[in-house]
């Protein structure tokens, strides 16, 4: 009698690093039963950029850069996580109408992070009606960065010890108007998520993750708060202006990708009431601090070591510095939060379908600039 | 008995405390069980004579941050992936970046940049003016070489 | 092109041809960095770039005319981005988006990007910028049109 060779039962399947449903370069390598994946390894350095190799090569005032680059679709929050960081080592306290210019400009960054988020996360799971939603609301945001910084996605607005450029009326005006007709705008694009039975099959109750599991794989963020964790580096340990202002902090019990997408529609709320609080609120006097002026800005010198913490639209974002007393930085460390939630996404690929890892992959809202640097 | 020194807080305000490498592991525990449950990142630095490795703790429940610094001579530090599991990539990453051995970490591989890169490039005499290449293999992983091969 | 009196047109196989590629490029959907955020926005409908033929994004590089590479090409990606050339069918077009795509951009001094993808793929059309507006990719997508028509010299 004949015997058959026992058949491998498990395939394995690479996905990435070029596909259409990832946010970017992240490669997964898969193992599958049939359409059920047994093990996810996410592989990633497809945008490693050497980022914190070049801040080590350049001057504290022109590593600023390299960090609107991280989170290109925040980068305003970026560059106000690296100058708590700098500020703290350099010794330079920005002025009081400089933070609040800051704490505007990077809530608004945040709206604009989770309006792409929202209209990538619509295009992996097949809706391609809210693409086109939120890019055009995101547009009126980009015509306020560009008339502040002259640029359109990659500012450089702020420096450090202030911001680039004052704010003017027109600025002010375009930010009321924007403040003023966004949440209804919002709405409708979030009528066409939530009323959509496809987008809630595809996304309730899919993606559970743990408190535990998040807090030891440390998660930050909407994914965080997605899991019932009620924590804001914002509330925590309140950097700018943010102890001044009064908003909440949403948080979602479901644990599922639903509950972080309604986590994150929250938060656009939330910024938008703190921007109309902080509009109003923008004293009078200087932009920047004199001590860090133009022609001065390469002088500066940083000793010992510092670690800023911010609250980015993906999490914790931290910056290390230690200086040497030389106007170049010693070592630059980066805590991506998109880094930590990646990782967690082992946990959470084991025993789904191929199509809900892409849901569940979507909602990290993964950056590839900040995962690799 | 562990020895742990609490030095002068750096520029942020934060504690800072520091350990010696064989001291890491119970010292680790030990913050661990006083509710320091997130481990939020694991920086190497390379201070030309020795290899400094600073662990940024913080607690939900005291809202606390604070920092523990070890070093050592031989580039090995004990691994934390066993108490925290974001230690896993955050160890990764620092042995791709600066080469340092973290012993008993589960799988020490590089993470950002592929197999067979030579050198780590955040030491600080790591040479930047060698260029090296990047292929693919046959079932789509990469290996760095000094040869550029086809399709460069 | 000649119009007769008769309201009949006459071309050359040729020149229709290239007319009808040139207002057919479909782009391949890779974004690899910042510049992949405006080339979404390309798409989006302030800069709307159906007007020009190209609002058909395809998934697969069999199914695509042009390749917009849109962001940093770093070391470990370069040979997929090779790999991904190789699979186009002919005739196949490339636009380098961005100045990190043209020489590195900020990142050329360091140790793990390649200095131009024009060392790993031939290049047809640069747009500089970091990152380009929607307007200048629309400027070089124009641009393309006319080389593919052999309107411009080179």
């Amino acid at each position: 009698m004949e015997t058959t060779k026992p058949v491998n039962k498990y395939v394995e399947l690479n996905m990435g690093p070029q596909h259409p449903s990832t946010h970017g370069v992240l490669r997964l390598k898969l193992l599958l039963d049939g359409e059920t994946v047994k093990r996810v390894e996410p592989v990633i350095g497809y945008l490693h950029r050497n980022a914190e190799k070049i801040c080590e090569l350049d001057y504290y005032c022109d590593s600023l850069l390299y960090f609107d680059r991280m989170d290109y679709v925040n980068s305003l929050s970026m560059e106000a996580g690296f100058l708590e960081a700098a500020e703290k080592l350099l010794g330079i306290e920005p002025p009081e109408r400089a933070k609040w210019i800051r704490t505007i400009m990077a809530e608004l960054s945040r709206i604009a992070s989770h309006l792409v988020w929202a209209g990538a996360y619509g295009l992996d799971l097949g809706m391609l009606t809210p693409f086109f939603y939120v890019f055009d609301l995101r547009e009126q945001l980009l015509n306020i960065f560009t008339e502040a910084s002259g640029s359109r996605l990659l500012t450089n607005y702020m420096s450090i010890g202030g911001v680039y450029q004052d704010f003017n009326d027109k600025i002010i005006y375009m930010i009321k108007d924007f403040i003023n007709s966004f949440p209804k705008k919002l709405e409708e694009v979030f009528n066409l998520f939530v009323k959509n039975d496809i987008f809630i099959s595809r996304t309730k109750g899919i993606g559970i993750l743990e408190k535990d599991v998040a807090i030891s794989y440390g998660v930050t963020g909407p994914m965080l708060r997605g899991s019932g964790v009620d924590y804001d580096v914002r509330k925590a340990e309140p950097y700018l202006m943010y102890d001044k202002v009064n908003f909440d902090i949403p948080v979602s019990y479901a644990k599922d990708c639903l509950g972080r997408f309604l986590v994150r529609y929250e938060e656009m709320r939330q910024s938008v009431k703190i921007v109309k609080q902080a509009i109003n609120k923008i004293p009078d006097g200087p932009y920047f601090n004199p001590k860090a002026k133009k022609s001065l800005m390469i002088r500066l010198r940083g000793e010992g070591e510092a670690y800023g913490r911010t609250e980015s639209s993906k999490g914790e974002f931290g910056v290390y510095l230690v200086g040497d007393g030389t106007v170049k930085p010693y070592r630059v460390r980066v805590r991506s939060p998109t880094f930590k939630n990646l990782s967690v996404l082992r946990e959470l690929g084991k025993d789904v379908m191929i199509a809900d890892l892409v849901a569940i992959s979507g909602s990290i809202d993964l950056v590839f600039g900040e995962v690799d640097r | 008995m562990v020895e742990i020194v609490e030095e002068p807080a750096g520029k942020d305000k934060r504690k800072i405390f520091r350990v010696k490498k064989e001291d890491l592991i119970p010292a680790m525990k030990s913050f661990y069980d006083q509710g320091y449950d997130h481990l939020s990142l694991i920086t190497g630095i390379d201070r030309r004579d020795k290899i400094e490795v600073v662990y940024h703790l913080h607690s939900f429940q005291k809202n606390e941050y604070i920092v523990v610094k070890t070093e050592t001579l031989n580039d090995t530090v004990p691994s934390v992936t066993s108490i925290w599991k974001s230690a896993d990539w955050d160890e990764r990453e620092q042995y791709d970046m600066l080469g340092i051995t973290f012993e008993g970490h589960p799988d020490l591989r590089r993470i950002l940049l592929p197999e067979g890169w030579s050198g780590y490039p955040l030491r600080k005499n790591y040479d930047l003016s060698k260029v090296q290449f990047v292929n693919m293999d046959e079932d789509g992983n990469d290996y760095a070489s000094f040869d550029p091969g086809d399709g460069w | 092109m000649k119009t007769g009196d008769t309201g009949i047109l006459t071309t050359t196989m040729e020149k229709a041809m290239e007319w009808g590629r040139s207002n057919s490029i479909w782009p391949l959907t890779f974004g690899l960095a910042c510049c992949a955020i405006e080339m979404m926005a390309v798409q989006a409908s302030k800069a709307d770039v159906s007007r020009f033929g190209s609002e058909v994004f395809r998934n697969s590089p069999r199914q695509s005319d042009l390749m917009i590479v849109s962001g940093t090409v770093t070391k470990k990606m370069a040979p997929r981005v090779r790999r991904l050339y190789d699979e186009m069918p002919y005739p196949k077009y490339v636009i380098a988006m961005g100045v990190c795509v043209i020489q590195g951009g900020p990142y050329n001094q360091g140790y793990s990007v390649v200095l131009g993808v024009d060392r790993v793929i031939p290049v047809d059309v640069y747009v500089p910028g970091c990152p380009p507006t929607p307007e200048a990719l629309i400027n070089g997508l124009i641009t393309l049109q006319k080389k593919i028509r052999g309107e411009t010299d080179r």
